[in-house]
């Protein structure tokens, strides 16, 4: 059995809609109006137990909105949603004994207090048994580089040591299932690392599943085996990352140096074999399509018109691929 | 769930604490207030004689107990929930393994926790500078502490009650002054309640706010004694009972409102 099952997943948000100036707000008190918006249609997909999925889409896909009802936050205008055998917003406080989350900013330590002491509340919230606390933290500061951070009220700390202490304060009591919002936000490249370590870490050793919502694609590249893709509250992929890769990304970026050149190459491409995106005295950025053609073809081509110095090919990353299917360059 | 909520009052009065001047900022505040109250009392004995079943030296106590008791009969965790409101914590609050309710219990005991130290610190200083009267037997001294203690969960209930509008309002001020001032006049905060028409007491007997202030001072001070004591806390607690069930219900509601049509 999946540990996480949606099904038809569908939440309709009601927003007033007034009218603007002090005639329009009196009209609503007394005749209020209402638009519907349909934040999440349709959802389906099951997460099994141990699963790093990344959930990814757009600003307003209805990531959040997805995330809010999985937690229990919210309730579903229609659909199904079982986390570990419990309905999260029916069972919302039963939910929580068994789930972590870190939503983006909004911290659960203490502002004025030691770290430390929000860790012990945890503790006594969720009744961890006091030898596996003992071994949490230990491991969690060993491999967050806590040591010196858990006695600092949480109000002194930079924004990467509140992230990590926040890390390790939702991984406390071992839960089954940990949703992550924007956990690197804001964040330097070494933080970003520790913290995407200790997620795979403690995936590794605990089976516990984690969801990822970012913005950063090297988040999801790093961590995450499978992605959800979600845009305007639809699904519009779900599988492997690699797959993913496979299926979309099949441009090919590459950067030539180049010398004597004797025309414009610019004109002479040929339709389906290689686009032109740069091209200088000395200097060509193309991109061709895999399945269209080999690279030993596009070199041959261009060495008509020029000498190659250079040439630098580049897969294309998550970050290209998503770029053009939001772009909607690329259809799902 | 007790050690819980312990816990998490323990944790509301050290945040206090890790501002050292704070405690006595806030007793230097209550002192003032003592002043202001006693002057003006003073004022009317000279002008009057003698006010209704209290002797001038009565009145003094009674007004030091009064400011020495405001923290823990009208402070609390309001500002406190519109704030996790305003702010979006809520949605974090939301998904601690214990309820938002028991939660900001822990919270409202850290605040009273906080408004002791204050009180014991304000009836200190006052007793340098003033005759304050002690309780007139232990026995007295018992009811006067039972009642206190009944009352923190009615405040309580009471404040999620304005709390939770602020979930449909998004701001609460309004309803704070309106708690406060409703207080403040049938709890004999302002004047003791027997200085106000028959109608009006009769109304201040039924309500719970006279056992803020009113009722504790006067077995504090031996005028309430015997049974008329133990009738009292039953009286508070159907109070307790009423609040809680009208809080939950109100709470439930609005938390409903929240996870139906988003925050």
């Amino acid at each position: 059995m999946s540990i996480i099952e949606v099904k038809d997943l569908e939440k309709v948000y009601k927003t007033s809609d007034k009218e603007s100036g002090i005639i329009g707000y009196v009209k609503h008190l007394f005749h209020p109006k209402y638009k519907e918006f349909k934040a999440v249609k349709k959802v389906n997909f099951n997460i099994e137990e141990g699963e790093l999925v990344g959930y990814i889409g757009e600003n307003g896909a209805g990531k959040s909105t997805t995330i809010k009802i999985l937690t229990g936050l919210l309730t579903p205008t229609s659909g199904k949603v079982i986390v570990n055998g419990k309905v999260p917003y029916e069972n919302r406080i039963e939910n929580n004994k068994q789930i972590g989350a870190v939503f983006g900013q909004k911290t659960q330590l203490w502002w004025d207090l030691p770290v430390i002491e929000s860790f012990r509340l945890i503790k006594k919230m969720y009744k961890i048994p006091e030898n596996e606390y003992r071994k949490n933290l230990k491991k969690f500061s060993n491999l967050l580089e806590l040591d010196e951070l858990l006695n600092k009220p949480v109000k002194n700390l930079s924004l990467g040591q509140k992230m990590r202490c926040e890390i390790a304060a939702t991984f406390l009591h071992n839960p089954k299932i940990v949703y992550l919002d924007e956990p690197t936000i804001g964040l330097d490249v070494l933080v970003k690392e520790r913290i995407r370590k200790f997620i795979k870490d403690i995936n590794k050793e605990k089976n516990t599943t984690v969801i990822l919502t970012t913005h950063d694609l090297k988040d999801i590249e790093e961590v995450c085996d499978r992605i959800i893709l979600i845009d305007k509250g639809s699904i519009i992929y779900d599988g492997e990352k690699q797959a993913f890769k496979d299926t979309y990304g099949k441009q090919v970026l590459a950067q030539i140096r180049i010398k004597n050149k004797n025309t414009l190459i610019t004109n002479e491409t040929i339709e389906d074999e290689f686009e032109v995106i740069e091209e200088t005295e000395d200097f060509l950025k193309i991109k061709f399509n895999h399945d269209k053609t080999t690279i030993m073809n596009v070199v041959n081509r261009i060495s008509n018109f020029c000498e190659i110095l250079d040439m630098h090919v580049q897969e294309q990353g998550l970050e290209e691929i998503l770029k053009e299917i939001y772009r909607g360059e690329v259809v799902c | 769930m007790l050690g819980t909520l312990l816990k998490i009052g323990k944790m509301g009065i050290k945040e206090y604490l890790q501002y050292k001047s704070v405690l006595f900022l806030f007793t230097l505040n209550r002192i003032v207030e003592v002043v202001v109250y006693i002057f003006v009392w003073y004022a009317i004995y000279n002008q009057t004689g003698q006010i209704e079943g209290f002797a001038i030296s009565e009145i003094a106590t009674y007004y030091i107990l009064v400011v020495t008791l405001v923290p823990m009969s009208l402070w609390g965790i309001n500002e406190d929930i519109a704030y996790s409101i305003r702010k979006g914590y809520i949605s974090r609050e939301l998904l601690n393994p214990i309820s938002y309710f028991t939660y900001y219990f822990g919270k409202n005991l850290g605040e009273m926790g906080f408004g002791l130290l204050t009180a014991i610190c304000t009836f200190i200083v006052c007793n340098i500078f003033w005759t304050v009267l002690m309780p007139v037997n232990i026995w007295a001294f018992i009811g006067f502490i039972c009642i206190l203690l009944l009352n923190i969960p009615i405040s309580y209930f009471l404040q999620m009650i304005v709390g939770t509008c602020g979930f449909y309002t998004n701001a609460t001020w309004g309803m704070q002054i309106l708690r406060k001032s409703i207080i403040s006049i049938f709890s004999g905060l302002i004047a003791p309640l027997t200085m106000f028409p028959l109608t009006f007491q009769k109304i201040a007997n039924i309500l719970p706010f006279k056992e803020f202030f009113y009722t504790p001072i006067n077995i504090y001070l031996g005028k309430i004694q015997g049974v008329e004591i133990l009738l009292i806390i039953v009286k508070q607690l159907i109070w307790v009972l009423i609040m809680y069930v009208l809080a939950k219900v109100f709470f439930n509601k609005a938390v409903k409102k929240i996870t139906i049509n988003g925050g």
